[in-house]
């Protein structure tokens, strides 16, 4: 693909401009079953370039999945058309750097039989079922498998390989009992077939499902809240615009003008983490082809950094720090790696709060510039260290920020969302609203 | 210009049935899009990209097996039908196929009219500095996006069916600051058609309206929490009705029982104001089309009457396997996707009343002005959505703006709590995404009374 993408880089280059570009391509197997059966079975392989032209400073985009060269000549013919409209954009370049680089993940495993695959597949649905006869359906059921390869290319000679493997299952249980109804579901990933943990996805959804039978609502009030990892990250990913310098940028980062000011709890660390030992991935360099290393963005409560790409550092008369995100139909843009929220002066849990396992309607229900959300959550009741009842059909409301302010480290090691790329030690939120009868 | 050489297509579709496939379908698309964002008072990104690909579906009983591909190679797309076929591994009884080009009624669309990209710079920057001129502005950012997809479907009942269709959609996202206090405002009209749609846009009028919305919310008292009656307005208060009943008549969510209304036909499902529709047939909307994408032409389909659920959206996997007639509603995002059973225009049918009465029968609660977005989870019914624009009703009258309101429910009991319903129907654009991905839909509704809604809020 290498020697492709340098002919395309060859025109551009005959047109005096530069450009990089980014080529992915995948090769997937998906099945799902219904009724003991595989209900779907999918199969597929694609590829997709993208080329970013900069032209006497002005930025022109375009793509194809198309690779014949018409298509790849078109491809470049319309970008620099594209970049004739925009206006100059002197702090857009393509990085002075070069060199290859690569992050390859490829782990020895042994050929696994696609009938043995079929079969545990078909246990994502039928296991649960056997669990309990109130099980009525296992709506959302899988097992996946994906080959992914990335490169980036650009006309200063840098160029990067990513390649991956990954597998995956998930599981739900609905269930009923006299009318009520509850669901669940729960994933699992892995970079070996072996290491697919089945049985976990299997009990989680049920125990879950079969807890949130008995949910009621709470009074409206005012409650201590602890999130689940997967709830937190899902919560702190929503508002990711406060660490971004492009949102600065577009005026919408409330934190934009507080670095060196204390912005959260002085008791928390927040750092992004590329190449964590714990991560699932590691992600070794950005979509500029910068390398990348871990960055402090919150240190006892004070905001050192947001994320950075060469353009915006240059706006803001900083260095990148190789936080560029693009896929091959996108503009430059940032994006954070992992995330580790790490806490001091730990305190005891309190004797009466709320987990959240759930929570619906986070993205329509958020501001990201002001920080405020409101959201559907479920969960259970906790009292002297022992559930006492499952809560849903209430909502939670705040704003970021002030909650950061208002938390409580209650433990010093930190424990992993279910994707493996969020890390934080339990935390106790005090006085969320919560609307319910 | 055809996509994929029917012969190859009769190859592909010889081979699905060698290997045992009760039916076979090839979806072709070809799809062009470009899409300009106006930033900080001037284009930012501007770009370009067709994407391209061929999907092949084989289906044994009630069993779909569908492989993609980017390439329309005639031994690349053997080699996926082999693929797939070896899943089942039993032999059948291949036939060469003279396929037929489907001939159906095409819902009138706007013209696909281009403009150059100089005219659309033009257009975008005279709403910038019409939102502009309010000092409190402290970003505008539109997105224009134009889509021209065209798709080909064969199958193996000989069936041939293309169709071109143009997407054009104007977004608008306004914010606003005074102090610490920030608010946003949005507006997206899109409709099936080209620069025509947006020269018929009151750039005057939706200006004022995003300025309004900030404003409002700006400067708004947290909304009070609890259980209260709620009037939520027309166009996008439609989006309940999507996703809290909606999907769950999709045959999708039906055939796996996954939905509260799966053995609900013919029964009393909501209160017997409420008629809703799914129609793929209004002229120029959004989520219109004349085929659906397994080339079945699409129809105006009644889905509950007066509180009785009358159809389910069914596609050919769904009739399959609930009995339910297909509605000309198979849907995808593009070939990498098998077609679902998915909505095109839904809404609520107008109903009796004034906008007036529904507000005074309200002694307390609040007025949903304008709806955000939302979900749903099919099995048990459950939705939440949030309220851009939300006042209080305070014995029947509307007083003061309040903000952070989210509404959250079950689909069945929203739908019994409707008591009033008024006669101000209108559409609009949207994107709905499922497991078939993010397709065009448009939500409607006229202004509803729900007699009981749990409002989150904060205050």
């Amino acid at each position: 693909m290498k020697n492709v993408m340098e002919k395309v880089l060859n025109q551009v280059v005959d047109k005096n401009a530069e450009a990089d570009l980014m080529f992915s391509s995948s090769r997937s197997l998906k099945m799902s079953s219904q009724k003991g059966a595989i209900s779907t079975f999918n199969v597929a392989g694609t590829q997709i370039l993208g080329i970013r032209v900069i032209k006497d400073g002005r930025v022109g985009l375009s793509y194809t999945e198309a690779m014949d060269d018409e298509s790849l000549s078109l491809m470049v013919s319309k970008a620099l058309q594209n970049a004739e409209t925009t206006v100059q954009n002197h702090d857009e370049k393509i990085l002075n750097i070069s060199g290859s680089i690569s992050d390859e993940l490829s782990l020895p495993e042994a050929e696994v039989d696609l009938a043995l695959k079929t079969a545990r597949a078909i246990e994502l649905e039928t296991e649960v079922r056997k669990l309990d006869p109130r099980v009525t359906s296992t709506p959302y059921n899988s097992y996946s498998e994906q080959d992914y390869l990335s490169h980036y290319l650009s006309t200063k000679g840098r160029f990067t390989t990513y390649k991956d493997k990954s597998y995956s299952v998930v599981s739900s249980a609905v269930m009923d009992e006299k009318g009520k109804k509850s669901s669940y579901y729960d994933f699992h990933t892995a970079h070996v077939y072996k290491d697919l943990n089945f049985k976990k996805v299997i009990d989680t959804a049920f125990f879950h499902a079969k807890n949130l039978l008995d949910e009621k609502a709470l009074p409206t009030g005012k409650y201590n809240v602890r999130f689940t990892e997967d709830s937190l990250k899902s919560l702190i990913d929503c508002f990711s615009n406060f660490y971004s310098a492009k949102s600065a940028m577009d005026k919408m980062n409330p934190w934009a003008s507080n670095i060196g000011e204390q912005v959260i709890s002085k008791d928390l660390s927040i750092t992004d983490h590329p190449t964590f030992e714990r991560s699932f991935r590691t992600s070794k360099f950005d979509s500029e082809g910068v390398e990348r290393k871990p960055l402090e963005l919150i240190k006892d409560g004070v905001l050192k950094s947001l994320y950075h790409n060469s353009v915006t550092a240059t706006h803001f008369k900083t260095q990148t720090t190789g936080h560029a995100s693009r896929s091959a139909t996108s503009p430059l843009g940032v994006y954070g790696t992992d995330l580790l929220i790490q806490g001091k002066n730990v305190k005891p849990l309190p004797d009466k709060y709320l987990e959240v396992i759930q929570m619906d309607g986070l993205y329509s229900g958020a501001n990201r510039v002001t920080g405020d959300f409101s959201v559907a959550i479920k969960g259970y009741v906790w009292e002297y260290g022992k559930v006492v009842s499952t809560f849903g059909n209430i909502t939670m409301s705040g704003k970021l920020m002030d909650m950061l302010k208002n938390v409580e480290v209650v433990g010093s090691e930190m424990k992993a969302s279910t994707d493996e790329s969020f890390f934080s030690v339990p935390l106790i939120f005090h006085g969320i609203s919560v609307a319910g009868t | 210009m055809q996509l994929l050489k029917s012969t190859i297509a009769n190859d592909v579709i010889f081979e699905g049935l060698a290997q045992g496939a009760d039916f076979v379908d090839v979806f072709i698309e070809r799809t062009h899009n470009d899409s300009m964002v106006f930033k900080n008072s001037r284009a930012e990104d501007i770009q370009s990209g067709t994407i391209f690909g061929v999907g092949i579906r084989l289906i044994y009983g009630e069993q779909s097996l569908y492989g993609y591909t980017n390439s329309i190679d005639r031994e690349e797309l053997l080699r996926i039908t082999k693929l797939l076929g070896a899943r089942i591994g039993k032999p059948g009884t291949p036939k060469t196929l003279n396929f037929e080009k489907l001939q159906y009624p095409v819902i009138p669309t706007l013209n696909d009219k281009e403009v150059d990209a100089k005219a659309k710079l033009a257009y975008l920057k005279k709403i910038d500095d019409r939102l502009r001129q309010d000092s409190k502005v402290s970003q505008v950012m539109l997105s224009f996006t134009k889509k021209k997809q065209l798709i080909e479907i064969y199958n193996s009942d000989g069936l041939f069916a293309t169709e071109e269709r143009p997407y054009i959609r104007l977004f608008h996202q306004l914010v606003m600051k005074d102090g610490d206090l920030q608010s946003e405002a949005f507006h997206g009209p899109g409709a099936i058609g080209g620069w025509e749609f947006v020269e018929k846009l009151n750039v005057e009028e939706n200006c004022e309206n995003l300025i309004k919305q900030a404003t409002t919310t700006l400067y708004a008292a947290p909304c009070p929490g609890g259980k209260m009656p709620v009037v939520i307005d027309n166009g996008f208060g439609g989006v309940i009705f999507h996703e809290a009943c909606g999907h769950l008549l999709e045959t999708t969510s039906v055939e796996k029982k996954a939905s509260v209304f799966w053995d609900k036909m013919g029964e009393q499902i909501a209160h017997t104001s409420v008629t809703a529709l799914d129609d793929g047939t209004v002229p120029g909307a959004w989520g219109s089309l004349s085929i659906d994408d397994e080339g079945m032409p699409t129809q105006k389909t009644t889905l509950v009457e007066n509180g009785i659920l009358k159809r389910f959206i069914s596609d050919r996997i769904g009739e399959m396997k609930t009995g339910h007639k297909r509605t000309g509603s198979g849907r995808r995002q593009s070939y990498k996707f098998a077609p679902a059973s998915r909505m095109r225009n839904t809404y609520i049918a107008a109903g009796p009343h004034e906008f007036s009465d529904l507000i005074t029968s309200v002694p307390n609660g609040i007025y949903a002005k304008k709806m955000g977005g939302g979900s749903v989870d099919p099995s048990t019914g459950q939705f939440n959505f949030s309220v851009q624009e939300a006042y209080l009703i305070e014995n029947g009258k509307i007083t003061r703006p309040v903000k952070g309101a989210t509404l959250i429910g079950t689909g069945p009991e929203i739908m019994s709590r409707i008591s009033m319903v008024g006669k101000n129907l209108e559409l609009m654009a949207g994107m709905c995404g499922s497991v078939s991905g993010s397709i065009p839909t448009t939500v409607g509704q006229p202004a509803l009374k729900v007699d009981e809604i749990l409002v989150g809020g904060n205050a």
